[in-house]
Formats: structure tokens, sequence, C-alpha cells
């Protein structure tokens, strides 16, 4: 059987009277890529933000690699310390980026494992030159986030997250600030990852992506999960009639180039 | 009027210390009304209703008194309230709680202004309390607000003139003794005004190296 | 301290503000001036003026004031508290209103100067009639702001010995051996103006940014 890497279970989380996860479990095995599919506001990002406990959950666990985030065993809240080397373990890719925009490209890359993980700095650059080289962008090592094409900066997003050789990466729709003609890009970065057997937990309304790249599919509606199936399965047979109604808005969206 | 600047150069070391005291007040008391603008500035975009309202009462209140009644206040006030400062303490604790007001607002601006993305990535990426806002909080809000900050920098060591009248060895201080030892007025106070000049003008170079920074990254 | 030291006090008040009006009011077209000679780079003078400038943003008042007030006599020229007072505050205020204006002259669409001088406007009623009225409407929080900085240290000007607010109360508080009331009445003098200004600089700049929302 394959590692387990994420294990979810049971989450709920709410904003004042309003509930936006109620009870949510699923797990994701080594070398999966779950994309989450829901419509606008459904929860997704929050979903995300509870996993690496940027929002704290209302109940439920999350165990990563089988340890719990967030407490500590006897129910105590972990102190940030804690938090924040469980955090160095989840990469995460942002929609508007969030590249700190004081540091070159490359030192963006090394800034958390060499201030956070406190690894040797030699080490860590070869390895952030070799991200940018894959990701394609040694030529922009030295130059500032403003600099850049949006397509860029979401590459040099998802290479700063491998920088932290993280054993799962999240992503909150990591194509849906940029122009339609720099999304591929993107994609083909992230395509390449899910082949060589990254684990990563994918928030997008790339419908394309999702059919041919994901290893699951989960269908997120009002904060519930309402379908956990393969792509195929997801697709061509949905469970639901919700299911059913979003393939076919998005499908559409997509057809008109529109997003 | 040669003849009154030689006077003015055989007095140098009073005209240079005044200097070198200006300098001091305005530097410590910038770099003391910075830190207790990072203090405030929380606080004034705290949640807590009394909180942020007593200290945006602070600051507006502050900005709408004189620099020198507040000086005053500090050094012949507070004695009668059984608090008995000297000038230098009075001078240094006026100009700081005063510019203070000013930095708190100057900061406001320059971090509400600031993009919150990237400071939720600095915590997602495992940074925490100090080392997120040393290293992902701190530089960006700096580079922003430097050159408002330079402004008031400029303001802080103007203000510091004010403390001549509580005799406070400052450079117009100084440069009043050398006018009413050797009756030189107007070569000691011109020589007083290019000393100001100067220092403001390191400020305002120092100011634009900053904006050169700022300006790369935006 | 009594009635009569508030009476005095107040007295001094009608001083700080005729002062401080005065002063504004010669700054502020003099403050244009520079600007416009600046603005049309006037060969020489644009630089002097550059020089000016830059000089009294880095003078403080008190400085100014005590150069003006010793120094013009010793070269013959005869001046009072009050005249150097108000000579120190021009002096000082239209270095700050020059660069208010110049901002809004920089910014003014050249396109529209050309079309006036294509319609066969002369300059100075180009000047008038087109660009003064942007301009000062594009100058007003900046020269506002000017204003209530002014104000701020006008409590100098008691220095050489006019009698101000600020001298009054230092008179009490030395009469009286009891400081703090009476500059506590002058703060409470001084905050009010100020914070008049200053909430009249915030009205217009939301109601311009209103108006540009609408446009
Ligand atoms: N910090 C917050 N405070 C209050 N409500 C929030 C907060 N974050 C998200 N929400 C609400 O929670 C719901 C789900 O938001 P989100 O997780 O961002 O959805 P999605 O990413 O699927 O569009 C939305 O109705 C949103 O308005
Ligand atoms: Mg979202």
């Amino acid at each position: 059987m394959a590692k387990r890497v994420l294990d979810v279970a049971g989450v709920s989380k709410r904003f004042g009277a309003l509930e936006v996860l109620s009870d949510i479990s699923f797990q994701v095995e080594k070398g999966e890529t779950v994309c989450v599919l829901g419509p606008s506001g459904s929860g997704k990002s929050t979903l995300l933000r509870c996993i690496n406990w940027l929002e704290r959950p209302d109940a439920g666990q999350i165990y990563l690699n089988g340890t719990e985030i967030g407490v500590n065993g006897g129910g105590i809240v972990m102190s940030d310390r804690e938090l924040s080397r469980i955090r160095t373990r989840i990469g995460m890719v942002f929609q508007h980026f969030a590249l700190w925009p004081h540091l070159t490209v490359l030192q963006n890359l090394m800034e958390a494992p060499v201030q956070v993980q406190k690894r040797p700095k030699a080490e860590v650059r070869d390895e952030a030159l070799a991200l940018l080289a894959k990701v394609g962008l040694s030529d922009k090592r030295d130059v500032f986030p403003a600099k850049l094409s949006g397509g860029q900066k979401q590459r040099v997003g998802i290479a700063r997250a491998l920088a932290m050789r993280p054993d799962l990466l999240l992503f909150d729709e990591p194509t849906s600030a940029l122009d339609p003609e720099l999304v591929g890009e993107v994609l083909v970065v992230m395509r390449e990852l899910a082949r060589e057997g990254m684990t990563m937990v994918v928030v997008t309304h790339e419908m394309g992506f999702a059919r041919d790249a994901a290893t699951r599919i989960l269908f997120l509606d009002r904060g519930r999960v309402v379908e956990m199936a393969s792509p195929e399965g997801f697709f061509s047979n949905p469970a639901t009639e919700r299911a059913r109604q979003f393939i076919q808005r998005y499908a559409g969206r997509a057809a008109n180039g529109g997003r | 009027m040669i003849h009154d600047f030689g006077i003015v150069w055989s007095e140098r070391g009073l005209l240079l210390s005044g200097l070198g005291n200006t300098t001091i007040l305005s530097v410590l008391s910038a770099a003391a009304a910075l830190l207790l603008g990072f203090v405030l500035t929380p606080a004034l975009m705290a949640k807590q209703r009394w909180l942020s309202r007593a200290v945006r009462g602070f600051v507006d209140g502050m900005r709408c008194v004189p620099f020198l009644l507040f000086a005053y206040i500090v050094y012949y006030g507070l004695p009668s309230l059984g608090v008995r400062l000297d000038n230098w303490t009075s001078g240094l604790v006026a100009l700081t709680i005063y510019n203070a007001a000013y930095m708190a607002e100057i900061l406001r601006g320059a971090w509400s202004a600031q993009p919150r993305e990237p400071i939720e990535a600095g915590i997602a990426f495992g940074f925490s309390s100090v080392a997120l806002f040393r290293r992902i909080v701190l530089p960006p809000l700096l580079l922003a607000a430097g050159p408002v900050i330079g402004n008031q920098m400029i303001q802080i060591v103007k203000d510091s003139a004010f403390l001549t009248i509580i005799a406070l060895p400052e450079l117009t201080h100084a440069a009043s003794s050398i006018q009413s030892r050797h009756y030189v007025p107007f070569a000691a106070f011109i020589t007083a005004v290019l000393l100001y000049w100067g220092l403001c003008l390191v400020i305002e170079a120092g100011v634009s190296s900053i904006d050169r920074l700022a300006a790369a990254r935006r | 301290m009594n009635a009569g030291d508030v009476l005095a006090i107040l007295q001094g008040a009608v001083v700080t503000i005729t002062l401080s009006l005065t002063g504004i009011l010669i700054g502020l077209p003099i403050g244009l001036g520079l600007a416009v000679l600046r603005w049309a780079d006037v060969p020489v003078v644009a630089r002097i003026v550059a020089i000016y400038v830059s000089i009294l943003r880095a003078t403080p008042l008190v400085t100014l004031l005590l150069l003006l007030f010793f120094a013009l006599p010793n070269v013959g020229i005869a001046i009072g508290p009050i005249s150097a007072a108000i000579l120190a505050l021009v002096m000082n205020t239209a270095a700050f209103n020059c660069e208010v204006w110049r901002a809004s002259l920089m910014n003014f669409p050249k396109d529209q100067y050309e079309a006036a001088q294509s319609v066969g406007m002369s300059a100075p009623l180009r000047f008038r009639r087109i660009v003064l009225p942007q301009i000062a409407r594009d100058s007003l929080p900046g020269l506002v702001n000017e204003m209530s900085l002014l104000i701020k240290v006008t409590p100098v000007l008691a220095v050489v010995g006019v009698v101000d607010i600020t001298r009054a109360a230092v008179r009490i508080g030395a009469e009286t051996y009891d400081p703090l009331p009476p500059f506590l009445v002058a703060v409470a003098l001084y905050a009010p103006i100020v914070f008049v200004l200053v909430s009249l600089q915030r009205w217009i700049e939301r109601r311009q940014i209103k108006a540009e929302a609408l446009a």
C-alpha cells in the first residue's frame, strides 16, 4: 500500500454564522494529484488554509505523514514554533503569487530554506538554481518579482514552494489570476510535477488539467464533499446533479475561452 | 563681512558641538519615535475599539499641537506635576513623543497599503513572530515608507532648533551664543542655516538611495 | 491664573492669527510666482529659485527669524519684531507653497495649454484663464496643509518679542509660578484652529477623489 501523506478527518470550519466547511474527510496517498473542484465560495480556499493551519479548524483532525497538525497529544494547540516547523513540510502556491517583493527571484527561493529550515546556504543555492532551470527561469534569477509577467511569477511561486522540499504541495487556483495566454506555461510545470510523483492538492477551474493530470477529483459544494471520484468517473459519469451542472457550466465556459 | 566669518571660524568648536548635538538629538529621537511608532501603529489598527480610539486621539491630538508649546509644557509645565527633567531629557522626550505620533500615522498608511498575501506566504512557509516581522513584513514596509520617514526626519531636525528656548546647546543655540558674544549676527546665523541645509541634503541623499532600491522592486 | 490672564492670552491670539493670515496671504502668490519661474525654466533665475527653496525648506523658522531680526539692522535695515516675524513667515511659507504649486504645474496637461495657444490666447491670458483655475484646485489640499504647518510654527515668533499667544502664556507662567495652566490655554487655542485646517484638507481631498471617480 502506498504511503499516506495527508489525512483530513472530519474537518469543519465556520466564520460566525456561516458554516464554510462541514465534516470534510479525505486522504491523499504519496504521489497523488488530487484536484479540488467546486463553485466559487464553496470553501476550497478555506480547506487549503485549514490544511496548513493558516486557518484554525473548529473540529476534526489533519494528519501529515501520520502526525497530527495543529494540536499536540492531549489536545493542546501547538506553539507558533511547532506549527511553523510543520508548515515547512507543506508547500503552498497562491492565486496572486504572493512573492516577496523586496527579494530577487533567487532570494525568494532561498529565503525560507535558509532562514526557517536553517539549511546550508550553498546547498540551498545549488538546488534553487536547478529549480529555476526546471521552471525555465534561469535567466531571471537576479530580477525582482515586479519585473516578471504573471506566468513567470507563478512559475517562481512553484519553484519557491519546491525549494522547501515539501512532502505535500497545495495550489490555490494557481492560474486564475493569469491572462489566458499565460495559463499554459504554468500548467506545463504542474503536469511535469504530477508526472514526477509530487504529492499535490490542486484547487483549480482548469477542467482540462483536472481531467488528465489528476489521480482523483474532490468536488466541493457549500462546504461539503459532494463527490470523490476518478477523473474519468467524475467527468463522464458524475454521480450527482450538482456535479453534472457544474461540469456543464465550466465545459461551456472553457469552450468560449472565458473564465 | 569676511572679518565676521573669521570670528565665526574662530568659534568653530562651539558651532560644531552645536551641530553635533543637533545631529545626536535628531537621530536619537527619530529612532525612538520610529520604534514608538511601530508600537502605536498596531494599536491604531487594533480590533479593540477603546484601544484604537485612544491611540487615534493621541495621534490626532499631537498633530494639532505646535511642537514648541509641547516642548514648553514638558520642560516648564511638568514640574508643577512633580516631574522635573533636565533640558536634554526634556528635549529628547518632547521630540520623541511628538514625532512618534507622526511616525505612527506614516507607518499606518504604508502598512495598510501593503498587500496581505506575501505576509500570508511568509506564515505558510514557516516564518513566525520576530523572523516574520523582520524578514517579510519590515523590508517592504520601510521601502514604501522610506521617503516619508525621511521628510519627517527633516522635520525633526528643524523641530530640534526650537529647543534653543530651553537652553539646549544645539546648533541654533550655538549660533545665538556666538552672535551675542561677538555681535556678528549675519555670519553666525547664515553659517547655522548652511549647516542645517547640509544636514538635510544628507538626509535627502539617504532618501533617494532608498527610493532607488524601492523603484527597482516596483 | 485669573480672567485677566486668559484675556491677555486671547489678545495674544489676535496677534497670532493676524500674523498667520498675513503670512499666508503674502506667501501664497509669492509661492506661485516662484513656481512659475521654475516651471518656465527661466535661465539662472530658475536655478536660484531652486536653491532658495532647498535652503528655506531646510531652515528652522527660529533660525531664520533670529537671522532676520539681528542681521538686518546690522546692514542698516531697521526692522521690528512684527516685520521680522512677517518676513520670516513669508520667506518660509513661500518656499513650501512653491513646491506645492510647482507639483500641480508639472501635472498640468500640456495639450490643454497648446489648445489654448492654438485659439490665439496670449501667454498671460492662457495662464490666467486656463492654467491657474485648474492648478489652484489641484494645489488646494497641499496649500491648506502648508497653512496648518505655518500656524504650528508661529509660537516661535515670541522669541524676538512678538506678544502672541505663546509670549503671553510664558509671561503669565512666570508671574504666577505655575506655567502649566497658561500653556494648556495656549494649546486649547491652537488645537482647534489646526484641527479645522487638517479636517478641511481631508474634506477637500475626499471631495476631489469622489469628483474624479464620477468623471
Ligand atoms: N476570513 C473570513 N471571514 C469570513 N468569511 C470568510 C473568510 N474567508 C472566507 N470566508 C467565506 O467563506 C466562504 C468560502 O470561501 P472560500 O474558502 O474562499 O471559497 P472558494 O475558495 O471556494 O471560493 C465564502 O462565503 C467566503 O465569503
Ligand atoms: Mg478561493
